[in-house]
Order: structure tokens, then C-alpha cells, then sequence
């Protein structure tokens, strides 16, 4: 069985979806617990008692906590009240594809020793307004075996929790979240369980992480679009505390976080030059192939730059 | 024509050269690159989700190699081994993986191998005659490989000597080097040959020039679509269009009976199979089909019953977005009243009244026409008779439902097309008031996009072919094929604009346009019938093309929908520009047109214009549909070009390349 811990807060439409997301796994063996971290309980519960006129009262639980609590507590709360063999952080903004449960039960009976598998993730970036949710974009959230090592994560996570399901066992031998963590408490866990067992990855774009586009409810947003400079001051405090751990490189375990995370940054600095690179000789490309075209339909090369034209001066 | 008959036209001729795909030889699916389709099917079963996405790549790495091999000799065609080079850079395979697919794919194009029947007639004919048969084909295969499939497609006198195939000489058909070498190799003058083929280009101009006799024969065409789009989804809906285009060799291609048989039958036979595991799954107290979505589902469902007598009792319900949401009016406020009349429509009180369902005092003439703004100011000074008229409507709803079962305690299904949902969620509401939670609705819909999360809150969905998880595409796409499959699916009478009282038992009054009446005298009604067929057959396994219910899952029941909706063929566009969408409130009115036109003066048209028309086709018309139409013409394909550009949505391939 597969235990889903789903943490909301006040976001009754967003929550709505979240669960269907669970209900609409072709892998019926699961159970939801849902941690409302101390919002209005009857808006949790109008919507839960519409999920479960489908699945019954027995697959979904509510927790209802009287206060809100950080978030690492909040999941800590809803696995303590289950004991399956694997259990999934289904943050309440964010969905599955039908296949992810499925597929990743079938991977972990392949990877018997692994602590967590994870699937390829697209990253929606949607707009939440006055109740209503659209999807503005999608893309590739970057994401494959080479930032699921522990040498790679220690500089920063690279994966949401949407992605990852876990093993149990792994809670037995490492421990839970860490509560006293506001936010990153996903990444702490996880250098923690990418050392019992590693992290197994398959590349199926299974795992939808949304995160909010700045023009929609202030209320609606992530944790970490809404909070940059809070993830910013508990990563250093992080490596900070981890100062006084030694890795076995000899160094401590803040000092090869900090190395690793200046080395991940200029990677992706790299990265994106290229990026950049690749898509100025696109557009050269893409310049020779216009001509060429023009070349074979001149009338249409024509009327196509009298309406670049007409754009250029309609814009001035 | 008899083979016969096309022998005895040329009654000189000693060789009958013979193109090879499509006039000898076909598979049976649908198009030649579902091969690829079933190639993927196949290595996935045997080595898993690795090989996911491979039959587009394929289509893809086919592409580049041409192009690679055109900077260097642009006269020549390419070998199946220059394609799986550019497969094994892509998908980065091993040379074992890449010589798993090649052997694949060789061994599926012998397994899908059939003979064409009448280019095996015209063979036979001309072997009796004493004739000599070459085979001329432009293929990537070897001669080798081509024996084989002839072998395995039942013509085993062939050998390799038989067969000229443009990889291994150095040119195409189409551009005429391999039509020199078959002039050679057939030793006879050019007038003592006969070609038959399907490729005008390749099969016609180019041997024609060398003073080759031809006849093109075209019909193994009929089932293709664009070629683009390849994945095992396909597969459902291939091997059925290649039943078909097997079934109608010898007549004319029937829209009517292709679309219902194909798509249509496949989302009925969803509705049902997805009602049947819902059954398994949980108590209902109750089934309700709902009109006009449903109308083809529930004729199959009590066809059904015939036969299988577990299957319980199902209602067709009459229920539409405007009855449900008058019925829910409490208050008439400048909010809400925008419901009732559209911003540029142009009304009557009299046709006012009838909307509202009571009659309004004014100072207009019963028969005066007035702007939109003028008509809401009418019915907000007459709120009181309106929402009094919307509770007595309300009344006669709620009697409907609770002579359709639909209040009795219990959780009960409404099997609907859907897209948003707020219709049922509309309903579940009313429902649930007047049960006090009793009775519960749950909406099983065949898609439904991003708009329906809010609706979730207030009513449980399912999305059977997709729902707002899947990609922002896809949810477009979805947008722009809802008119067509409600056009498609749709009953023989008009949507519900009220229900009677108590007296009459609560009849539904259903209103009839004569735009729909028309379309389905002539085109939708064929459609239903070769639906209801299609769909009982699939639930029952005994379609003619081998498909089961289990093989229409929800991606293959999308792919199907994309497959029409989204790659039409020209003449399932033509024919479909007879239906028009009647979609005013009272459902008065001429209605837009599935297919609608492009824009009039395309010359004079501006580019920032191109916003607004891409708005009111995706969200009026049947999109695809008609950009396909546009692209037809010479002076409307740029704008359908632009709007590809600009809306990437749009263009035609609709299957990722993953792994790319």
C-alpha cells in the first residue's frame, strides 16, 4: 500500500484537483491522509466529502490540526498516522499523471534496495485568480540520475516532493522530517535518505510540480515562489549547523555544501549561455530557412514582411 | 475496372511493372507509419517504457536522414541502415538496441503484410497472360526484404530479381532515375510496359514521360492521415479505419459510417466500458445518461441489456446548461443577468419572454427589435416575474429528476461528454439541496479541461480521455475539437429548453433548429447508427477490426480524437461543413458553423488580427477542422500557417517526441 500525505491550507480549489490527481491513479492501492495545517476545517471537509462519494470514507483521512505548524510537522503528523510500505508527499498544488503511482511501485519492485524512486517532472506555471486555475505554461523540469546523487544534492534539492515516492523503511533508519525546519525540511530529508538506499529515477514525465505565475492570489502561491529570501536564510542556516559534521572527503558537510552549490551554480550559468547560444543559431537558422522560403514563394515572403511591417509601426 | 479490362486496354504491352506499398502489398493498420506504432507496442512489452516514444522518433529520424543524405546526393534514397543511425544518436542507442529495432521493425512490416486485392488481380491477370511482372518501388528495404513481404503477403513467386527498389539504385521513382533502370532491366520497349501504382508524381508523371503506359489506382490511400503521428495509442482506431478502408475497396468512401464506426463508436463504447467499471467499483443507486451526449451510449446500453441482464436499468435525462442554471437563479442582478442574452445578440420580447419563461412589461413592442444592453434592462426591471418564473422552473426540474431517479437516496452517475463539468456540478447542487445530501452526483465524462477545477469542489469528475493533469496543449487541442464531438454524438431530437407540469408527467420540451435537423438528416443521423453498431460491437469483441474494450483506454481513446479531431481528412471536413452549432440560450437561431470560413479578403488581412481569429476558433468553431479547410486554398494557407507559428497547438503533430 501506498501512503499519500497530502498538506493544504486554505486552498479548497487547488485541494479539489489534488485529490482527484489520487483519485485518478490506475494503482488503487493507496491511502490518502490529508493534514489540514490548521485552516478552516468545513472548507477541507466540503471538499473531501465530495472526493468521497467516489472512493469511500475509508481511503481518505483528515487530520485537522488546531494550529498551523510548519510544514515538515504537518507531514510528520499524517505518515505517523499510517504504516504502509511506501509513502508520497502530494503537496495539495500540485497532480500526478494517471500512470505515476503505478509505475513507480513497478520501479521499486526492479530497484529492490532503493530509498525512493522518482519520475521526470513538467513544471506547470498557472495562474490562480478569483478561484480559477489556467495553466499559462509548461516545461521540463530538469531532472535525471546525475542530480539524484548525494554529491549533487548536497549542494541544493533538485527535485520537488511530487516526484519522489519513498520506501517506508527509509523513516525507520533515517527518521522523519526535520520539524524545526520551516521550509527546505524536503531537502534535509532527502541527502538523509539518498544515503540509505540511493534514489532511482525514471524518465516518464509522471509528477506535475505547479507553481504560481506573480499575478495570481497572493494566497495561492508556492512556498518557494512566494518565500525566495526564507529559503535563502535557512539554506545558509542549514550549512551553517552542518559545519561541525565531517564528510568522509574530510571536509564538513557545510563547507562541501557551500563548494557544491557555487559549482552547481556556475553549471547552470554555463548552462544557460549555452542555452542562449543554442538558440541565437536557432534563429539563424531559422533566418536562412525564411530566405530559402522566400526564395521559393516570394508572394508569401512578401505579404509576410508587409505584416512584420504593419506590427512595427502599429507598435510605435 | 476489371484487371482484365485494364490489361485489355494496353492490349501491347509484355512487362506489367508493379509499385509495391499500397498497389501489391498493405498492412493492416491504417497508415505506414502505425507500423512503427506496433513496433513500439511490441519493445515496450518486451523491454519497457525505454522504447516509449521510438515509433515518432523514428518518423523523425527518417526525416533527418533524407536530409543528410540529400547535402551530399540529392538523386538517391536513403537505407533502413541510415535511419537507425540517426535513431541511435537520438535516443543514444546501443548497437544491440539498434539492431533490435531494425529487426523489428523488418519482421512487423512481414507480420501487418497483406496483398492489395485488385493489384493481385491485375498480377494474376498478367501472369496468365504471359506477361512479366517487375516490381518498381521507392523504399528505404532491401530487395531481399520486399521478397519477404511479398512472400508472407501470399505472392511467392516473387525473387529478388523481380524487385527494383530505389535504395539499392542510386535514384527514386519520383524523380525518374529509377524508371532508366527499370527500362533497362525490363529490356522492351518503353511502350510495351504497363505501370500500376497509387503516386501520381512517381507512379504517373515521371514513367509517362518515358513513354510508359499507367494506372493509378488510389484507394489503399483512403485510410491515411498525416503521417506525423504515430504511438500505440493510434492503434485502436488504425486497425479499425483499416477494416474499413478494406470494407469500402469497392465503393465509395462513406464519411458517415467511417467516422461513426471509427471514432464515434469508440466514444460511446468508453462511455459504457467506463460505466461498467465504475459498477464494479461501487453502489449506485443509480445511471443516468445524459442528453443528447449520452443519447448514442444509452440506445447501446439497453441494446446491451438485451443480452445482459446484469447490467441495471439506466435513465436518459434531459437536462441543458441554460434549464439547470435558470432553475438555479435565486437572484436577477446586473451580474447575472449577462446569462440570459449574449453581448452582440439582437432580440424581441417576445423571444425574451420565451427565454425567461414569463412575460416582461416594457415599452417595446412585442416584435421590436432591441440591442443586448436594452434587453437586460428589461428583464432586471421585470427580476421579480423572472426569478418567480426560475423557481417554478425549478419546480418542474426537480419533478423531472425524481421521476428519472435521479433524487433517490444514493450516489448516482451522469455520463456526459463534459469539458468543464459545471452543467452536472449545476445539477449535483440542485440535487443536493433538495435531497439534503442524500443523493450524490458523479460526473463521468469523456474529457474535460483546466476550467473544470473549480467545479471539482461542488462535484466529483472523471475525465475518461483527459483531464487538466495533461499538458496545456493537449487541453487546448482538447478546446478545439468540443464542438465536433458534440456535433458528432448528439441525439436525434433538439437540446431541452423547459419541462412540462405535473399534468404531463414532466415532459422534457426539447426545441428543434432547423440547421441541426438538417445536418442530421443528412449526415450526423448515418453517423449515430454506424456508432451504436461500432460502439456494441467493440464492448462485445466481435468488431470486425479485432479491437476489444480493453484496447480503448483513455490515451487511445485521445488518440482517436486527435487522430479525426485534429487530422481530419479533406472529405471528413467537407462533409461536416453541413453541421452547424446552435448555441443561444434558447437555442433559436441559425447557429456557427462547425467549419467556419476564413477570413474574406485574406490579402488585406493584418497579422494583429490574428489573436482575435484564433480566440473565435478555438473557442466557436471546430478549429482544426477549419484551418485544414483554409489550408486547402492558396490564398487562405498563410494565415492557417501563421496561426501554426504563433499557436504551436495547432499545427499537426500532436504526438511528443519524448526522448528527443
Amino acid at each position: 500500500m501506498v501512503t499519500i500525505v497530502m498538506r493544504t491550507y486554505e486552498r479548497p480549489v487547488l485541494l479539489a484537483r489534488a485529490i482527484a490527481s489520487v483519485q485518478n491513479q490506475s494503482f488503487s492501492d493507496w491511502e490518502l491522509i490529508i493534514v489540514n495545517n490548521g485552516g478552516d476545517p468545513s472548507g477541507v471537509e466540503a471538499v473531501v466529502s465530495v472526493a468521497r462519494t467516489t472512493t469511500g470514507t475509508s481511503k481518505i483521512t483528515v487530520l485537522h490540526l488546531p494550529e498551523r505548524v510548519g510544514m515538515e510537522e504537518a507531514s510528520n503528523q499524517g505518515l505517523r498516522a499510517t504504516s504502509s510500505e511506501y509513502f508520497a508527499i502530494h503537496d495539495d498544488d500540485d497532480s500526478w499523471r494517471p500512470t505515476f503511482l503505478e509505475t513507480a511501485v513497478r520501479t521499486f519492485t526492479e530497484h529492490h534496495d532503493a530509498a525512493a524512486v522518482l519520475s521526470g517532472v513538467t513544471r506547470v506555471h498557472e495562474t490562480f485568480k478569483g478561484g480559477k486555475v489556467w495553466p499559462v505554461m509548461h516545461e521540463n523540469f530538469p531532472l535525471d540520475d546525475s542530480r539524484l546523487t548525494y554529491e549533487r544534492l548536497i549542494g541544493g534539492n533538485t527535485f520537488p516532493p511530487i516526484a519522489a515516492l519513498f520506501r517506508r523503511s527509509v523513516l525507520d533508519a533515517v527518521g522523519y522530517f526535520d520539524s524545526s525546519l520551516p521550509v527546505l525540511g524536503d531537502w534535509e530529508f532527502n541527502l538523509r535518505a539518498v544515503r540509505e538506499g540511493g534514489l532511482v529515477f525514471f524518465p516518464e514525465r509522471l509528477a506535475n510540480y505547479h507553481t504560481r505565475t506573480p499575478e495570481s492570489d497572493r494566497a495561492a502561491g508556492n512556498s518557494i515562489t512566494v518565500g525566495e529570501d526564507l529559503h535563502l536564510r535557512v539554506k545558509k542556516e542549514l550549512q551553517a549547523r552542518w559545519d561541525s559534521e565531517m564528510e568522509p572527503n574530510g571536509k564538513t558537510k557545510g563547507a562541501f555544501s557551500r563548494q557544491v552549490e557555487v559549482e552547481v551554480d556556475a553549471a547552470e550559468t554555463r548552462l544557460q549561455a549555452e542555452i542562449a547560444e543554442a538558440q541565437r543559431a536557432q534563429s539563424q537558422r531559422s533566418t536562412v530557412r525564411r530566405i530559402a522560403g522566400a526564395v521559393r514563394d516570394p508572394k508569401r515572403a512578401i505579404r509576410a514582411a508587409v505584416h512584420q511591417v504593419r506590427v512595427l509601426v502599429k507598435r510605435r | 475496372m476489371s484487371a482484365a479490362e485494364v490489361l485489355d486496354a494496353h492490349p501491347n504491352v509484355t512487362v506489367l511493372t508493379v509499385d509495391f506499398f499500397d498497389t501489391m502489398v498493405t498492412r493492416t493498420v491504417a497508415q505506414p507509419t502505425h507500423v512503427f506504432a506496433v513496433v513500439e507496442e511490441e519493445l515496450i512489452s518486451q523491454q519497457g517504457a525505454r522504447w516509449k516514444g521510438v515509433a515518432v522518433e523514428r518518423v523523425h529520424a527518417e526525416h533527418r536522414a533524407r536530409v543528410a543524405a540529400a547535402e551530399t546526393d540529392a538523386l538517391r534514397d536513403i537505407a533502413i541502415e541510415e535511419i537507425a543511425q540517426q535513431l541511435t544518436a537520438t535516443l543514444k542507442l546501443t548497437p544491440a538496441e539498434r539492431d533490435l529495432f531494425v529487426h523489428s521493425e523488418k519482421a512487423t512490416e512481414i507480420a501487418l503484410a497483406k496483398a492489395v486485392p485488385a493489384g493481385a488481380s491485375i498480377i494474376a491477370e498478367a501472369q496468365s497472360r504471359g506477361l512479366r511482372v517487375l516490381i518498381v518501388s521507392d523504399n528505404y528495404m532491401s530487395s531481399s526484404h520486399l521478397v519477404n513481404m511479398a512472400h508472407a503477403a501470399g505472392y511467392s513467386w516473387v525473387t529478388a530479381d523481380d524487385v527494383l527498389v530505389s535504395c539499392e539504385h542510386g535514384g527514386f521513382k519520383h524523380n525518374g532515375v529509377l524508371w532508366k533502370v527499370a527500362l533497362g532491366v525490363a529490356g522492351v520497349p518503353a511502350s510495351q510496359i504497363l505501370h500500376i501504382g497509387d503516386d501520381h508524381e512517381a507512379d504517373h508523371v515521371q514513367p509517362s514521360k518515358l513513354g510508359i503506359a499507367t494506372h493509378i489506382d488510389t484507394r489503399m490511400r483512403r485510410s491515411h492521415r498525416d503521417m506525423h503521428n504515430t504511438s500505440p495509442d493510434v492503434l485502436p482506431l488504425s486497425r479499425i479505419e483499416a477494416t474499413q478502408r478494406d470494407a469500402m475497396y469497392d465503393s465509395n468512401w462513406d464519411v458517415a459510417h467511417a467516422l461513426g464506426d471509427g471514432l464515434v463508436g469508440m466514444v460511446v463504447a468508453a462511455q459504457i466500458a467506463d460505466v461498467k467499471n465504475v459498477l464494479r467499483q461501487r453502489d449506485l443507486a443509480g445511471i443516468h445518461f445524459a442528453a443528447r451526449d449520452g443519447w448514442l451510449a444509452h440506445q447501446v446500453w439497453n441494446k446491451l441489456r438485451d443480452s445482459d441482464s446484469s447490467l441495471p436499468e439506466a435513465s436518459y435525462t434531459a437536462f441543458s446548461r441554460s434549464v439547470i442554471w435558470r432553475a438555479s437563479l435565486t437572484e436577477l442582478t446586473p451580474a447575472n443577468v449577462g446569462r440570459f442574452i449574449g453581448d452582440d445578440e439582437v432580440l424581441t420580447i417576445a423571444r425574451l419572454e420565451r427565454r425567461v419563461g414569463c412575460s416582461l412589461s416594457s415599452l417595446y413592442r412585442p416584435d421590436e427589435s432591441i440591442d443586448a444592453q436594452s434587453s437586460r434592462a428589461v428583464l432586471l426591471e421585470n427580476d421579480r416575474e423572472v426569478v418567480a418564473a426560475a423557481q417554478q422552473l425549478r419546480r418542474r426540474v426537480l419533478g423531472y429528476f425524481e421521476k428519472q431517479g435521479l433524487l433517490k437516496p444514493g450516489h448516482h452517475i451522469v455520463v456526459d461528454l463534459g469539458w468543464t463539468g459545471s452543467t452536472i456540478a449545476d445539477m449535483a447542487d440542485l440535487i443536493t439541496a433538495a435531497t439534503n445530501g442524500a443523493a450524490t452526483i458523479e460526473a463521468r465524462l469523456t474529457g474535460m479541461y483546466w476550467d473544470a477545477t473549480p467545479n471539482r469542489m461542488r462535484v466529483s469528475m472523471h475525465g475518461y480521455a483527459m483531464t487538466e493533469f495533461e499538458s496545456l496543449d493537449n487541453n487546448l487541442r482538447l478546446l478545439g475539437v468540443i464542438k465536433l464531438l458534440e456535433a458528432l454524438v448528439t441525439a436525434p431530437h433538439g437540446s431541452v429548453i423547459d419541462f412540462a407540469d405535473a399534468a404531463q408527467d414532466f415532459q422534457p420540451i426539447f426545441v428543434e433548429t432547423q440547421p441541426e435537423l438538417a445536418a442530421y438528416a443528412q449526415l450526423i443521423g448515418r453517423v449515430g447508427q454506424s456508432a451504436i453498431t461500432s460502439a456494441r460491437a467493440l464492448l462485445q469483441g466481435t468488431h470486425p477490426s479485432g479491437v476489444k474494450a480493453s484496447d480503448i483506454t483513455g490515451t487511445a481513446l485521445w488518440a482517436a480524437i486527435m487522430q479525426v479531431g485534429h487530422t481530419p481528412r479533406p472529405e471528413e471536413v467537407e462533409a461536416l461543413r453541413i453541421v452547424r452549432h446552435v448555441t443561444s440560450i434558447d437555442h433559436e437561431g441559425e447557429g456557427t458553423p462547425l467549419v467556419t470560413a476564413a477570413p474574406a479578403s485574406p490579402k488585406s488581412f493584418r497579422q494583429e488580427q490574428l489573436p482575435g481569429l484564433y480566440d473565435g476558433l478555438i473557442h466557436g468553431h471546430w478549429m482544426q477542422g477549419s484551418l485544414r479547410s483554409w489550408s486547402y486554398a492558396d490564398d487562405t494557407r498563410w494565415i492557417a500557417d501563421e496561426i501554426g507559428n504563433i499557436w504551436p497547438s495547432t499545427k499537426v503533430q500532436w504526438v511528443p517526441a519524448p526522448l528527443a
